[in-house]
């Protein structure tokens, strides 16, 4: 049985959901590997949410907001861009590769395109397999 | 969670849902996890049989917290919230699990999707169960009313907003109102003047008390949010100087219309190389002349209209303009009125007489000797210069589809229907108001079908061909209809905004200010005696940057906690 990957998505309500959810009435097929989590704009994604994700067991996780210049908030995802670069550094130490977390841009009519991100991340992460994360843990308990 | 009473429904969306997602599956996981009281699958929770389910279990149960799992939330969200306020609950104890545009619709295959739609209701699940009820907040509206746009739609508008006594601002870019419809001489299909039309709205948007026109205005910024925006408005003094205003206005209209195509992008039409190739627009000119004839100031003998310019077809626009095929018809019957014994041709794609009057109307005009020719999208006619012996100016060949021939016909007059296009400052504008723009350019509606006149951004609303290529009869009853949501609103006075914003916990801020210069909408003061930030609710939008920023948590973003979204995760992850 192939592996297949648990994905956590957080998506910005104004873009990038919308563009979710055009994908769906446009019905445009994606693999059913991103479970997605809606907040309002992609600067209230805390850092400690994607690490949450994969403490919890998720395989990757995936950042969508509205392309720069087109946030509902006007610049609220420029506030996540800035941030970005500081949790992968700290992912990157925590020996989690790189293909695992993911910021994209994804506008409302963007369907075919969040489509396409999914497909590409849930074959990058079937690739890697599963997390880490997950067998680290599952060894230190079981050296506890 | 366990004292709690939730009630989980699973959605079918007729066979929307159903087809692809095992509802019962769904719903006999829900029933599985603590704190679940109902779980049940039903055809259509939007319903009103579907939504008295939920207000008879909650009377009948004492269901404290609700979890649909059906739709998009930014569709019926709103709806649910409401069954739950009719029931005497809080109506944010409702949550939505989205197995719908993210499941049965992208999805087929069945096991998977299942297995998604019950991760999406568990998260659901979880989250409802840490809901805080909240309260609604009312702001007052103001009466006014911006529309950008002086064309049909925007001066209909207008018109009916100030008849029923609000203030308008009424912004158009260029120097006269009337918009593309002043450039159109009679309509199809009853061949009434557009002048005579746009004369009556003209005259009373000019004299109306309650009307401000500003021509050759520009909207340069609107900021505040629904019931309150602050719209700048650049106009021109007599000195034609720029003079800058700032009205205050509860809602915005957007009626900026379309651009006709550029038809040089066709070369093979010889458009702007061969003198008698002119557009629909510049027939129009003539015709409102009176005056048909070749740039050698000859009347044609020969007249072409070729169709679907620019439109329907995949290299430049794959949509229809919806106008052109009846404004074709249009041309065929008033060129034969300006111009004895001429012959004229209408090479089109497909017919399409869709609207009111449009089939008889059709009808009509072909019995007059029209020469219709019939080509093919992927196969459209070349036009070329005649040759000195022949007795006209242009040849046209077209791969006539039904016979199956090559044809070749005369014309001393080639007309192109141009379609319609987005504006060039379409982005600027969305950027303006904060509305989105399809793949095409053209101005998002909340909802196709059901809210085709509001956006995402409440408080503004859009009427006319900003949206999509529409006829005059559309952009009207748009324009209509989102006067009359406007004034629908005004006449409360008040309106009821969400209850979402950023609360600052005083005990836990530190006062290190990082969140004042943080939020978009100045929505947060430092109290320079308690040394502590707080947040202005009603100026606070509930973005969260605040909160995923604040070093000592001390913000809570009201109905996104973390608390909720955490368990969001572990929901979507068990």
């Amino acid at each position: 049985m192939t592996f297949e990957p648990k994905i956590v998505g957080f998506l910005c309500n104004w873009c990038s959901y919308t563009g979710a959810d055009l994908a769906g009435t446009s019905r445009i097929h994606y693999a059913p590997n991103v479970r997605i989590i809606r907040v309002m704009c992609s600067a209230r994604i805390d850092p400690t949410f994607v690490l949450k994700a994969l403490h919890d067991g998720a395989d990757g996780v995936l950042i969508c907001g509205c392309h720069p210049g087109d946030c509902h908030y006007s610049e609220g995802n420029y506030k996540m861009m800035r941030r970005y670069p500081l949790l992968k550094r700290l992912l990157a130490d925590y020996g989690i590769e790189d293909a695992r977390v993911r910021l994209e841009w994804v506008s409302a009519s963007e369907g075919q395109r969040f489509a396409d991100i999914v497909n590409d991340m849930t074959e990058r992460v079937r690739e890697l397999g599963p997390s880490p994360v997950q067998r680290d843990l599952i060894s230190d308990a079981a050296e506890r | 969670m366990d004292d709690m009473k939730i009630g989980v429904y699973v959605c079918n969306c007729g066979t929307n849902i159903a087809k692809v997602v095992d509802c019962d599956a769904v719903a006999e996981a829900a029933s599985a996890l603590p704190g679940v009281a109902v779980a049940r699958s039903y055809k259509y929770m939007c319903s009103n049989p579907g939504q008295e389910m939920i207000v008879s279990d909650i009377a009948e149960q004492g269901l404290d917290r609700i979890v649909v799992a059906a739709c998009s939330p930014r569709m019926h969200e709103p709806t649910f919230r409401k069954a739950l306020q009719q029931a005497g609950v809080n109506p944010y104890y409702v949550e939505m699990a989205n197995i719908r545009e993210q499941c049965s619709w992208v999805h087929d295959d069945a096991p998977a999707a299942t297995d998604k739609a019950k991760a999406l209701m568990r998260a659901a699940v979880l989250r409802v169960a840490r809901h805080d009820a909240l309260e609604r907040r009312s702001v007052d509206m103001d009466p006014a009313t911006l529309v950008i746009g002086g064309g049909i739609a925007g001066m209909t508008a207008a018109l009916d907003l100030a008849d029923a006594g609000s203030q308008v601002y009424l912004v158009e870019q260029s120097d006269h109102l009337g918009g593309n419809v002043a450039r159109v001489d009679l309509t199809a299909p009853y061949l009434d003047s557009a002048r005579d039309m746009l004369t009556e709205r003209l005259t009373r948007v000019v004299e109306h008390p309650r009307i401000s026109v500003v021509l050759e205005g520009e909207v340069e910024e609107v900021a505040g949010f629904v019931g309150n925006f602050t719209a700048r408005i650049v106009g021109r003094d007599e000195e034609r100087r720029p003079v800058e205003t700032t009205v205050g206005v509860g809602n915005v209209i957007v009626a900026t219309g379309y651009k006709e195509f550029d038809a040089r992008r066709i070369t093979h039409y010889g458009y702007g190389k061969l003198p008698n190739v002119i557009t629909s627009f510049e027939l129009e000119k003539m015709l409102r002349a009176g005056r048909v004839e070749t740039k050698e100031g000859k009347p044609p003998q020969y007249v072409a209209i070729i169709h679907c310019v620019g439109s329907r077809n995949p290299e430049f626009n794959s949509y229809c303009s919806r106008v052109c095929c009846m404004t074709a018809l249009k041309y065929a019957h008033e060129i034969k009125s300006a111009v004895q014994g001429v012959y004229v041709s209408d090479i089109y794609v497909d017919m399409h007489a869709f609207g009111k009057g449009h089939e008889d109307f059709y009808r009509r005009t072909s019995e007059v000797k029209t020469l219709f020719l019939m080509y093919d999208k992927g196969d459209s006619p070349v036009v070329r210069r005649a040759d000195p012996g022949d007795d006209c100016g242009m040849l046209i060949e077209v791969n006539e589809k039904l016979s199956g021939e090559t044809i070749e016909i005369p014309a001393d007059l080639v007309v192109l229907m141009v379609g319609m296009e987005a504006r060039d400052d379409s982005e600027r504008v969305a950027h303006l108001v904060n509305i989105s723009r399809d793949k095409d350019g053209w101005f998002i509606e909340s909802h196709p079908k059901l809210d085709p006149v509001a956006t995402t951004t409440d408080g503004v609303f859009i009427a006319g061909a900003c949206q999509a290529p529409k006829d005059i009869p559309d952009s009207v009853a748009q324009a209509r209809a989102a006067a009359g949501r406007i004034l629908a609103r005004i006449s409360r006075g008040r309106l009821e905004i969400d209850a979402m914003y950023a609360e600052v916990d005083e005990d836990k801020c530190s006062g290190c200010r990082v969140c004042n210069d943080l939020c978009p909408y100045v929505a947060i003061e430092f109290d320079e005696e308690k040394k502590k930030s707080h947040v202005i609710s009603a100026l606070c939008k509930s973005c969260g940057a605040c909160v995923a920023a604040c070093p000592s948590s001390a913000i809570t973003a009201l109905h996104f906690t973390d608390a909720q979204i955490f368990a969001e995760i572990e929901g979507v992850l068990l």
